[in-house]
């Protein structure tokens, strides 16, 4: 199976009260295409870094990163967002959706990148948000919605360009159990139908469980692996 | 560029009210900016189009010292003097002195002549006319107490040809404390934009009659004389001529062309230009930084967003352009409606100011340079936040709180 991502020797670094703290450090990482990986470990392991990293919307201080077959730690700065908005989706703990937009327009915001016509830009919106089961919804403001279904939405925004890659940063942090449940169990139906690629960081032992693959960092780097995880399996943090 | 503009509109809308008061502030601010501009050039219309043939003869010790009749018939002899006109401002009001008008006696004979290109006599169709004006120069040889009033003043009283109108005046009151009565035998119409529509002019004879009939008091004499000059003749030398005259007394003249007499009134105002200048540039002034305070909080607000752009791919530049277009925007809507009311204004605002400013006008240039204002507002103010947010790092500006 081909990679989506390879991350070879990176390092992480950030400068916190006039001390550097090493994020990742010497990492190598490869996930291959198709793949579910849950990436699980204490608070300041460097889980979301690495999502920051791979997603381009941060840099590298050591070592390469390769996604889709493109070095993106080669990439300028400027070419960064061209190729963000090619290749990944990205769903966040917060939703980060925007609050004077309703979902369609909300979920429509990455197409306006795309060669399309506003026509199909919303037909293929309507679709994503389908997707998510949300197609009754698409005309609510976000701040009309429940936790649970502005994640919905944030995950038809993450897809609707039908990238290769797609980034969740503890997209289940902020909702209940049940909702936490059909938020992994609609990512690992993308997986599973959709074939994307997926690397999901989270705290949750059960949310994990929905993962192919579950890797454990540890002061930057990676301390274990579990294929095929239940939840017994998975210890918390 | 790709932006999503659609967050313009909708930022704009959703803080409806910081975007009312600071499209508000702006209404105000151009509003005052194009009036006291429009002042500014309103004086300065009134120098720009005065004559440069047409010579103005006071004494030369002030506007205000009168001048004897006797110079009339020699400044008349002098060749470069085509016709001559006395002009004596009586002070005029009608009923209340709060009404009061620019009045002056006139000698009629020759008044239309002298101004045939500043005004045009209304027949009774409205429209101004030959024919008009050869049956007004009629009535009013005809009729002692006939007068000549501008279209402005007429509207604004309901005169109409044929009507009695009682003034009174400060300078020439009737000694039985009556009203003087002037019958209106014609309308005229400016063709100049300097020439004001509120003016009334009457028979000087009458008014000597009524003087040496002890009907009136005041001083005999003339403020001014207008002297139209000669086509082929200097105007220069025409001024040194009549100057010349009157160099050894009884009263010494002062003599200027009617552009350097609107210039003498200007002046007489000292600094008033420089000040409402003044304060037009400091409201825009201020407004900038309130502009700039709105855009600020807005920009503020929206870090986290800008993170979400950029993460979605959106370019630096589009992410900035958002800001900058919203500034631009807020700008020229506030800016473009003060401009709006100012000039939608100017009518109402040039009857208000009628006998101060009677030419009172907003110029395109005026309405023009206040959206262009607008737009430097617009500009200034988004720069720093458009910037701000453009330099953002997509992963810190994802960490905010806003």
């Amino acid at each position: 199976m081909a990679t989506m991502i390879d991350m070879v020797g990176v390092t992480k670094r950030y400068e916190r009260g006039g001390q550097t703290l090493t994020v990742l450090n010497k990492l190598s990482l490869q996930v291959p295409q198709g793949d579910f990986v849950a990436l699980m470990g204490p608070s300041g392991s460097g889980k979301s870094t690495i999502l920051n990293l791979v997603g381009g919307l941060d840099t590298v201080d050591e070592g390469r990163i390769t996604v889709a077959g493109q070095e993106i730690t080669a990439l300028s700065t400027g070419a960064l967002p061209a190729w963000r908005a090619r290749h990944v989706g990205f769903v966040f703990q917060a939703f980060n959706l925007v609050p004077v937009l309703t979902a369609l327009e909300n979920v429509m915001l990455p197409l306006n990148l795309q060669p399309l016509s506003r026509s199909e830009r919303r037909k293929q919106a309507e679709f994503a948000l389908e997707v998510v089961g949300l197609a009754d919804r698409m005309h609510h403001r976000p701040r009309q919605l429940s936790g649970g279904q502005e994640q919905r939405v944030a995950i038809a925004r993450a897809i609707v360009t039908d990238p290769d890659l797609v980034l969740a940063d503890e997209p289940t942090g902020d909702l209940d159990r049940d909702s936490a449940n059909a938020i992994m169990d609609l990512l690992r139906r993308l997986n599973d139908e959709m074939k994307k690629t997926l690397v999901v960081v989270t705290h949750d032992a059960v949310a994990a469980d929905k993962a192919r693959r579950v890797l454990h960092l540890d002061k930057g780097v990676l301390a274990r692996e579990v294929n095929n995880p239940a939840p017994a399996r998975v210890p918390a943090r | 560029m790709k932006a999503p503009w659609i967050l313009v509109r909708r930022h704009l809308r959703s803080h409806w009210l910081r975007t009312g008061l600071t499209v508000t502030s702006l209404v105000f601010s151009l509003f005052l900016f194009c009036f006291l501009v429009s002042i500014i050039t309103t004086l300065e219309d009134v120098v720009k189009h005065s004559a440069t043939n047409r010579l103005f003869v006071q004494s030369a010790v002030s506007l205000f010292q009168d001048i004897p009749l006797s110079y009339q018939g020699k400044i008349e002899s002098l060749p470069g003097a085509e016709k001559v006109s006395k002009f004596q401002w009586v002070g005029g009001f009608y009923l209340d002195r709060k009404n009061w008008l620019a009045v002056f006696g006139v000698d009629h004979e020759v008044l239309l002549d002298m101004y045939r290109r500043e005004m045009d006599i209304l027949g009774p169709d409205g429209k101004g006319s030959e024919e008009a004006r050869v049956a007004a120069q009629k009535a009013i040889d005809a009729d002692r107490q006939g007068c000549f009033v501008g279209e402005g003043v007429a509207r604004d009283f309901g005169w109409k040809v044929g009507d009695r109108i009682p003034l009174g005046s400060m300078f020439f009151p009737m000694t039985d404390g009556t009203a003087w009565e002037f019958n209106v035998v014609a309308i005229y119409h400016p063709l100049k934009a300097n020439f004001d529509d509120r003016q009334i002019f009457f028979r000087y004879d009458y008014m000597e009659e009524m003087l040496k009939a002890g009907r009136c008091t005041g001083a005999e004499g003339v403020g001014v004389y207008v002297v139209n000059v000669k086509d082929g003749h200097d105007s220069g030398q025409v001024i040194a001529d009549i100057d010349g005259l009157f160099a050894n007394g009884p009263q010494k003249t002062n003599t200027m062309t009617e552009a350097a007499f609107q210039a003498l009134f200007v002046s007489m105002m000292g600094n008033v230009p420089f000040f409402l200048g003044s304060i037009g540039g400091a409201v825009v002034f201020a407004v900038v930084f309130s502009v700039i305070n709105t855009m600020l909080m807005s920009s503020r607000q929206r870090t986290h967003e800008v993170g979400i752009l950029k993460a979605l791919g959106y370019t630096n530049g589009a992410v900035g352009g958002i800001i900058m277009v919203e500034s631009l925007i807020l700008s020229l809507i506030g800016g473009g409606l003060g401009v709006g009311l100012a000039v939608l204004m100017a009518e109402p605002m040039r009857v208000g100011l009628g006998a101060y400013f009677p030419t009172y006008a907003v110029r395109p240039e005026t309405a023009w340079w206040g959206l262009v204002i607008a737009a430097g507002v617009g500009v200034i103010a988004g720069i720093v936040p458009a910037l701000t947010a453009s330099r953002l790092k997509p992963v810190n500006a994802l960490r905010s709180e806003g």
